[in-house]
Formats: structure tokens, C-alpha cells, sequence
């Protein structure tokens, strides 16, 4: 029983960090209608923007302060990535044909992937310990680490400022026009490609976030460690029902706690299957994923 | 007929100036282009006439070849001249994999093929993983290969020129043109009487039983595989041929295939030291290719209308 609690505990916490990647996903796929493969190499990027910007600016000891400032930091970079990712290879598609773009954000996946490995080189190199972590107290015969609270904190807080900023502001009435009729927008006054960069600045942001969360936790960062964790979150974000928001929070929450039920009752070399098991179940038998709507086709 | 006969003759004479005048590294290279063009045209059936799009070819792949590795080894007893028998049963097996995927596949409309030859590619690659008797991670060593260079030349070829004709007499049958009406524009498609889903399910069968093939070659041209030979930049690099060609083009596939086994080979020679300068080359062509020229090379036409086109020959 003890051992249950801790796996849902791990499970948990790695969920939050699905769910804060798939929401990227599954923003993008709500607006742009397409998958962002490039969505987990801008993770990548904001583990080694914080990993630099740390050594460079000299915040890379233990402290509350250097842990804001590292979130800030990888945040503005992933901004600044996302946006420029945008601008450069996505929008002069934006009018052909979706597997045009889709095929361009594999090639910008690969070109991160590579440049990284050339530029950052392909060893891994140990993130600063931005927070000490400690066992706080123990609660039913298991240690709560000040970490997982970390991460439980900061992925809830994002989530709150994200659905404050989609249910209540004019950018996220506007974001949610423009998903749901793109044609129309302009007519109301609505810049459509303003909103779509922001949503790409909103996705990084989130997904630079996560990076960093996870980087504390796990503290290796080489440039291939986006694929693991963004295959997984799109399969979150395709669980929860691609194009739906809470779909993608509950997926990720969903699939954080199986894979760690997997890897601790025995299974663990089959983990990186697992994930895509459940995405062919779901595809057989809900299509559309748990929150997903059908929409139907109209002539 | 006429071509026929230019066409044996010229494969006959490149056989045999390769065999004799060449180091082996270049006949590699010729073997290893004709794989990469018989994965590019089995992805152009279903990616470029079809317009769904599958990232998992190298599951296919790693499943033909992994079925024709331990076929020839536990079943066959090593005879190299029942290499072609596997290589059948190979695409076969991929097949039987490819229409048991497309049973989920075809339900919706999107982008839900890639989503779930993706994940098939994957789960192949993990129970390779864990699969002792094959190896698991350490790979399949000792399969048998060709005896001489000319013997797996000719299997090759003629394997390629099979591949290739079948692609482009089915771009231009009844079939081929149904694909072409779903790609164009499905909801007129379904209205004309067409099974969407039937039609769909056929086009990736068929282009899994090709990539079965290629695997099957792709086994016993190098003697060795691994689960990581079929990773998710595998199924890039083919998706990129077939993208580079031009989707629907299946002489375009042919070409394509022949400048990315060269490019990577010809760019090794580069003094760029200790960076890995071919890494770059594949993700900057995609997307310079995808912005400025997205139908690729040739677009839908053959090389022949292409020229015709283009009045570089006269009809």
C-alpha cells in the first residue's frame, strides 16, 4: 500500500509535467490545426537556456531567488524560440496544404535536435541545483520531498494563470475565436496572426517551464531529451482529446500515473510502449479522446 | 519493348562495371541506394497518392526485416539462394502489420495515421528491445548474406525495377485514380460511391508489404541489425526522399533516394572536424524545400512529362 502512494505520488508529479507539455500540443493543434513536432525540442531549449543562463549570470546555487530567476529565464527564452519557430518556418506555410507544414516542424525538430548536439554537444551535462532538495515530513509511512511540492506548485500555478488568461482576458476570448472560426475572426477586428503567435509564446512558455521543473528533479539535460517527454505529452494531449485544454491537464495527469504504476510493478523496460498502447486503444475505441468533440462535416 | 531492352542493357553493363572495376564501399552505396528508393516509393503509395501520412516506415521495415533474419537463420538453414523466399515473407508479415495499424487508422479524418504509425514504429522498436532470443539490444548478428556482389545486385534490381513499375502502373489504374480523387477532395470522393476508409486501408497495405521488402534486403545487405537501425530519424529520412522527390511522383522517389545516399557520403570528405555537418543538411533541406518549392522536385508528374514539359525532350 505504501509502495501504491509513492508511485501515485512520482506518478502524479511526472503527470503535471505531461499535462503543462501537452497543453502546448494541444494549443497549437486547437488553433493551427496541426501537430507541433517541434514542440519538444523547444523544451529541450529551455533546459539549456536556464542551464546557460544560470552559469552566465552567475545564479546557479541553491536559493528561492535563483529558482524564480531560472524559471524567468528559461520562460523569456522559450518566448522568444517559440515566437521566432512561428515566424520563420511556420507562417510562410500558412496557407498550404497541412502536410506541408506538418513535414516542415519534423524538420525543425531535427534541426534542433542536431544543432543542439553540435552546438551544446551530445554529452549530457548536470543542470545547476537550483532548489536543495529535502525530505519535508512524512506523511503515512512515505517522504513528501520539497521537489514534488515544488512541482505540484508551480504546474498548478501556470495552470490557473493559463485558464485565467484563456476564460478571462480579450487575447484568450480572441485565442478561442480565432480556433474555433479562423475565417470569420478578421471580420471582428481580430489580428488572427497575432493570436497565433501568441499562442505559440503561451505553449513555450508553458513547455519551458515544465524543462526546467523537470531538470531540478532529473538533473541530466543532453539535446535529445525532448523526445521521450514529448512523445508521451502528445499522447497526453491526444488521450485528453486533442484541441481541448482540460482534456490535455486530465490526459497528462492520467498517463503520469500509469507509466509510474508500469514502471513500479515490474514492466519497466516496456515503459516507452505503454504510453503508446493506451494511444492505440483510445484511437480504436474513443477516437476523439476523452474531452475531444467530433465535429461534423459540413458542404 | 524497345525500352525493355535499353533498360536490361544498361543495368547489365552498370552491374558489370560495378562488379569488376569498383571497391566494395561503392557497391555498398549502389545496394544501399536501392533500398532507400524501394522505402521511398512504398511511402509514396500511401503518403504521396493517398495523402496520409505515416511516420512509421521504419517499423514496417524493422518488422520485414527481423521476419526475413530469422526465417533464413532458424528455418532455412542459411541457404543464401532462399534469401528471395524471406524477403517475400518478409513484405508479407509487413503487410499483415500494416492492415492490422490501418484498422484503427482510418476511423477519422487528420492526421491520425501518423499518430498511430508512429506509435507502431515505436512498440515494434520496444519489443525489440526486449525480445531475448533476438538479440534484444544488442542486435541480430550472422545473417546470411549474398556470396558476391553480383548475385545481391541483381536480386536488387530486379526487386527495385518490380517495386517501381508496380508503383507507377497502380498511379495510373482505376486505383491509383481513386486515391487521387480522396486526395483531392475526399467528401466528392465518398459522394462519387468511393469507400474512403476500404480504398485507404488497401493503399497502406500495399505500401506496407513494399517496406517489408526493403527491410527484408535491408537485413541481409548489411548482416546485421539492431532495434535502433529503425528509429524515428529512419522514418524521417525516408519521409524526406519521398518529400524531396516529390509526393506522387514515383520517379521523383528514385532520384530522390539516389542524391540522399550520395549527399551523405559525398559530405563525409568535408574538413569540418569534430561537427557532424551531415546531421544539419537533411532538417535544412526539408524546410528550404518545404517553403520554396513544396511539391518537391518533379511535383506529381514522372521524369518523362517533366521533360516533356519542361521541352527538354521532344515528344
Amino acid at each position: 500500500m505504501q509502495e501504491f502512494f509513492q508511485h501515485t505520488l512520482n506518478g502524479l508529479s511526472f503527470g503535471s509535467i505531461y499535462a503543462l507539455v501537452a497543453l502546448g500540443y494541444t494549443m497549437v493543434y486547437g488553433i493551427l490545426g496541426m501537430i507541433n513536432f517541434a514542440h519538444s525540442e523547444i523544451y529541450m531549449m529551455g533546459a539549456f537556456m536556464c542551464f546557460y543562463l544560470a552559469r552566465f549570470f552567475g545564479f546557479n546555487t541553491p536559493s528561492p531567488m535563483n529558482f524564480t530567476l531560472g524559471l524567468l529565464g528559461a520562460g523569456l527564452a522559450t518566448a522568444i524560440i517559440g515566437f521566432s519557430v512561428e515566424k520563420l518556418a511556420y507562417k510562410p506555410l500558412r496557407n498550404s496544404p497541412k502536410m506541408n507544414s506538418l513535414i516542415t516542424a519534423i524538420g525543425v525538430s531535427l534541426l534542433f535536435q542536431y544543432g543542439g548536439q553540435i552546438i551544446f554537444g551530445a554529452d549530457p551535462k548536470s543542470f545547476p541545483t537550483l532548489i536543495e532538495d529535502a525530505a519535508l515530513f512524512e506523511l503515512a509511512g512515505i517522504q513528501i520531498h520539497l521537489i514534488d511540492l515544488i512541482i505540484y506548485g508551480v504546474s498548478f500555478a501556470s495552470l490557473a494563470a493559463l485558464s485565467f488568461i484563456i476564460l478571462k482576458t480579450q487575447t484568450g476570448r480572441a485565442m478561442r475565436a480565432v480556433s474555433s472560426r479562423p475565417d470569420m475572426t478578421p471580420l471582428m477586428g481580430i489580428d488572427n496572426n497575432k493570436i497565433i503567435s501568441m499562442t505559440f509564446i503561451i505553449g513555450s512558455v508553458l513547455a519551458g517551464i515544465a524543462a526546467v521543473l523537470v531538470s531540478i528533479k532529473y538533473p541530466k539535460i543532453d539535446p535529445l531529451m525532448g523526445n521521450k517527454i514529448g512523445m508521451s505529452a502528445f499522447v497526453a494531449a491526444v488521450f485528453g482529446g486533442i484541441g481541448s485544454l482540460h482534456g490535455a491537464v486530465v490526459g497528462g495527469l492520467l498517463l503520469g500515473l500509469g507509466e509510474y504504476y508500469v514502471l513500479g510493478y515490474g514492466a519497466s523496460t516496456y515503459r516507452e510502449a505503454l504510453s503508446f498502447c493506451i494511444l492505440i486503444l483510445i484511437l480504436i475505441y474513443k477516437p476523439t479522446g476523452l474531452f475531444g468533440s467530433n465535429k461534423k462535416e459540413k458542404i | 519493348m524497345k525500352k525493355l531492352i535499353i533498360f536490361l542493357g544498361s543495368v547489365i553493363v552498370l552491374g558489370i562495371v560495378l562488379n569488376f572495376a569498383l571497391n566494395s564501399y561503392i557497391q555498398a552505396i549502389v545496394i544501399s541506394f536501392m533500398i532507400n528508393a524501394i522505402m521511398a516509393l512504398s511511402l509514396n503509395v500511401i503518403t504521396g497518392l493517398a495523402d496520409q501520412f505515416s511516420l512509421g516506415h521504419a517499423g514496417l521495415m524493422a518488422v520485414g526485416a527481423y521476419t526475413s533474419a530469422i526465417l533464413s537463420k532458424e528455418v532455412f538453414a542459411d541457404h543464401w539462394y532462399l534469401i528471395p523466399v524471406t524477403v517475400l515473407c518478409a513484405g508479407l508479415t509487413a503487410a499483415i502489420v500494416g492492415y492490422l495499424i490501418s484498422l484503427p487508422s482510418f476511423k477519422l479524418k487528420g492526421d491520425y495515421l501518423a499518430i498511430v504509425t508512429l506509435g507502431m514504429a515505436e512498440i515494434v522498436r520496444v519489443l525489440l528491445l526486449n525480445w531475448n532470443h533476438v538479440g534484444g539490444p544488442r542486435g541480430y548478428n550472422g545473417i546470411i548474406k549474398f556470396p558476391e556482389f553480383s548475385y545481391a545486385y541483381i536480386f536488387v534490381v530486379t526487386l527495385l525495377s518490380l517495386v517501381f513499375v508496380a508503383c507507377y502502373r497502380l498511379k495510373y489504374s482505376w486505383f491509383g485514380r481513386n486515391l487521387w480523387a480522396l486526395n483531392e477532395d475526399d467528401i466528392a470522393a465518398e459522394v462519387m460511391g468511393l469507400d474512403l476508409t476500404k480504398t485507404k486501408r488497401q493503399a497502406f497495405v500495399i505500401s506496407s508489404f513494399m517496406a517489408g521488402l526493403g527491410g527484408g534486403i535491408y537485413s541481409h545487405h548489411l548482416g546485421y541489425i539492431s532495434p535502433n537501425s529503425f528509429s524515428f530519424l529512419v522514418s524521417t529520412q525516408i519521409l524526406i526522399m519521398a518529400v524531396l522527390g516529390g509526393l506522387g511522383s514515383m520517379s521523383g522517389s528514385v532520384i530522390a533516394a539516389l542524391i540522399l545516399t550520395i549527399l551523405p557520403e559525398a559530405l563525409r570528405s568535408l574538413p569540418t572536424g569534430s561537427l557532424d555537418i551531415r546531421m544539419i543538411v537533411f532538417p535544412i533541406i526539408l524546410i528550404a524545400m518545404m517553403i520554396l518549392r513544396p511539391q518537391g522536385i518533379f511535383g506529381r508528374s514522372e521524369l518523362i512529362n517533366f521533360c516533356k514539359e519542361k521541352k527538354w525532350i521532344k515528344s
